[in-house]
């Protein structure tokens, strides 16, 4: 074997090795994103169920207790747009992906029951609130322009509270909870403190369908 | 907030040339660690002094010929053997007159000539001299004065036809000369372990030295598409005769200080490297009998055109796009909430994926082969600049000629460049 051509293999199984390290260390740290997000979860899943007792525990007087969802609202919006930002790398067929969004839509959902209750148990004003129904199915043009000036209204209204939810997810409580709220297959969907719209124009078109008033930039009183 | 990225992402089609330059990296860290690599650094400057002949073809050199000249005869060579040889091709400037202030000198013979292009100057040259061997300086560069102490001793081998010198750039000012610069000594690297395997297959203007019974058998320089260089190193590797590399033997040219002369002087060359290759000598791509060039080189070479080209579409594909999803999903959201970053940094966010991975190895491999070069050849002066600016610039500008030549190429354009 000539010289060069024993180069040209080495040289060929160091590239091997290289691009082989390389894609190790780009699994390696979708991994940790994992892992990062199911501690997230685990600990929003903590929180919601310690509210969820708390409620339960002073259920004559409610209204007494410091419980309050507030805080869980800008983690589980945190949760989302990590769990969002997985998705874009690691493919929205990903299992483990598919599962953490499962998760994701059972919290939001009990989050949102519990805020619910909360709000009709001690008369508080109900916090502005948007279910909000997409697709990632392709058949959906304009639930990334929807999904953008939800996130944007999040950030400019800290009040708002952003429910997101993967229509065609397979889980029994969403389909149960799609049913409930009577949200027709005309993606993207919105649901704004009970009411349905539905499609997307543009900013302004959805900001006519809030109450007056309700968005505000103010900070909630915890 | 969810919103899905449904459209497939290109990044695929980037992978196998990424892989192609990966592996092509390595090679050459390979072969600079092998034993004929390793033998050429090794080798001393020698004793041997046959006769010399340096060519200097000027056209319109007015500003730098007189420094070249001075740089040749400041060489330290026993000035009996050596012969500096200045051809005035038509020159419209005030050449003439710079270079007749070297006439009495005994070293330096003067031919004035009219106008017929760097290859007949250089013919002119060879025509006047009978010496054994044969050297080429462009007018704007300079050599180091043991440079040809450092090349003479690469001919030991009688199938050696010529020998490339180290190239860098003469006191690079802009961002643009510290790019080539760098680029330049990255040069240094790969000439150095492509010769030990005889892979060369250009012997550029500055300080390239040829046997003059090699010229004599194969011919003159021929015009070679505006690169006489490149055809004459493509000759003299069809015939079966070797190109060897003294990575000491130090020159320094002058580089492009502008964009448009930077684009001009590249397009030149990347045409004249396809128009030769593809063309008189395409006999030489794929053909077992000239080894390494025939089958690792030129392929190479080629595949880097086309690659160049494609990395730059994808990356105007890619940047394009960001723009335009940005503008389109947003809908009436404020361009200040667009263009401003917003959430928390956290390493969960670090765009990282296998192609920016994969290019940054490609990158951090070039850098240590520039300076590797940098540390072979001894070649002065900070570098840091250069791998700054090559960095930072070299993979937005390489495209920019590879188009223009690929165009001139396709289309049958051929440019009109000053006549030496």
């Amino acid at each position: 074997m000539s010289i060069a051509a024993r180069n040209a293999l080495i040289a060929l199984l160091i590239t091997v090795a290289l691009v082989g390290t390389v894609a190790y260390a780009i699994n390696y740290l979708n991994q940790a994103r994992i892992t990062e997000l199911s501690a997230v979860e685990d600990q929003l899943s903590i929180d919601i169920l310690s509210l969820d007792t708390q409620f339960s525990l002073l259920e004559a007087a409610p209204c007494d207790s410091n419980a309050s969802s507030t805080t869980l609202i800008s983690e589980l919006a945190n949760m989302g747009d990590r769990l969002s930002y997985a998705e874009n790398q690691l493919g929205s067929d990903n299992a483990q992906v598919i599962r953490l969004k499962e998760q994701y839509s059972l919290l939001e959902i009990r989050d949102y029951l519990i805020t619910k209750e909360l709000a009709a148990a001690c008369g508080d004003a109900k916090p502005a609130t948007v279910l909000y129904f997409y697709s990632n199915a392709g058949d959906c043009s304009d639930c990334d322009k929807a999904g953008y000036a939800l996130s944007y209204l999040h950030n400019t209204y800290p009040t708002l509270r952003v429910y997101s939810f993967d229509y065609n997810l397979d889980l029994g409580a969403l389909k149960t909870f799609i049913v409930l709220n009577k949200v027709q297959r005309s993606l993207p969907a919105f649901i704004i403190n009970g009411k349905p719209y539905y499609g997307f124009t543009s900013l302004a078109d959805l900001e006519k369908q809030f109450p007056k008033g309700a968005l505000s930039t103010s900070t909630p009183k915890l | 907030m969810w919103y899905s990225d449904a459209i497939m992402s290109p990044e695929m089609l980037a992978y196998p040339f990424l892989f192609i330059a990966i592996f092509f990296e390595s090679f050459v860290l390979v072969t600079l660690l092998s034993k004929p690599a390793r033998a050429a650094r090794a080798r001393s400057a020698g004793a041997a002094t046959p006769s010399v002949a340096v060519i200097v073809p000027c056209y319109n050199e007015e500003t730098t010929v007189a420094n070249t000249c001075e740089s040749l005869l400041a060489l330290s060579y026993p000035a009996d053997k050596l012969e500096v040889i200045l051809v005035n091709d038509g020159s419209t400037d005030s050449t003439a007159a710079v270079i007749a202030r070297f006439a009495d000198h005994p070293q330096v013979r003067i031919i004035s000539k009219e106008n017929g292009g760097k290859h007949t100057a250089l013919n002119a040259g060879i025509a006047t001299t009978n010496a054994e061997f044969i050297g080429c300086l462009d007018a704007d560069s300079f050599v180091e004065p043991d440079a040809l102490h450092e090349i003479i001793p690469c001919f030991a081998d009688v199938q050696i036809a010529a020998v490339t010198a180290a190239m860098s750039v003469h006191n690079p000012k802009n961002f643009l000369q510290h790019m080539q610069n760098a680029e330049y000594i990255f040069g240094i690297t790969f000439r150095h372990a492509i010769a030990s395997i005889n892979g060369l297959y250009v012997t550029p203007g500055p300080f390239s030295f040829y046997r003059r019974s090699t010229i004599n058998e194969l011919g003159g320089f021929r015009y070679g598409h505006q690169t006489e260089d490149m055809e004459m190193a493509l000759r003299i590797q069809q015939a079966g005769y070797g190109i060897e590399n003294a990575p000491r033997a130090r020159v320094y040219t002058k580089a492009p200080g502008t964009l448009a002369k930077l684009i001009k002087q590249r397009t030149r060359w990347t045409t004249g490297f396809l128009r030769n290759v593809l063309g008189d000598y395409r006999g030489l791509i794929a053909n077992t009998r000239h080894g390494v060039l025939g089958m690792l080189i030129l392929p190479s070479a080629l595949i880097a055109v086309g690659s160049g080209m494609l990395l730059f579409f994808f990356m105007l594909y890619e940047l394009t796009r960001s723009i335009v999803t940005a503008i389109s999903i947003r809908a009436g959201v404020p361009l200040s909430y667009v263009f401003m970053p917003h959430g928390p940094i956290d390493w969960f966010y670090v765009p990282i994926n296998f192609y920016v991975l994969l290019g940054v190895t490609t990158l951090l491999a070039s850098l240590s082969l520039i300076a590797i070069g940098k540390r072979i050849s001894k070649t002065p002066g900070a570098i840091a600049l250069g791998l700054v600016s090559y960095t930072f610039l070299y993979g937005f500008v390489v495209p920019l000629w590879l188009i223009r030549a690929t165009a001139d190429i396709t289309f049958g354009r051929r440019r009109d460049w000053k006549s030496s």
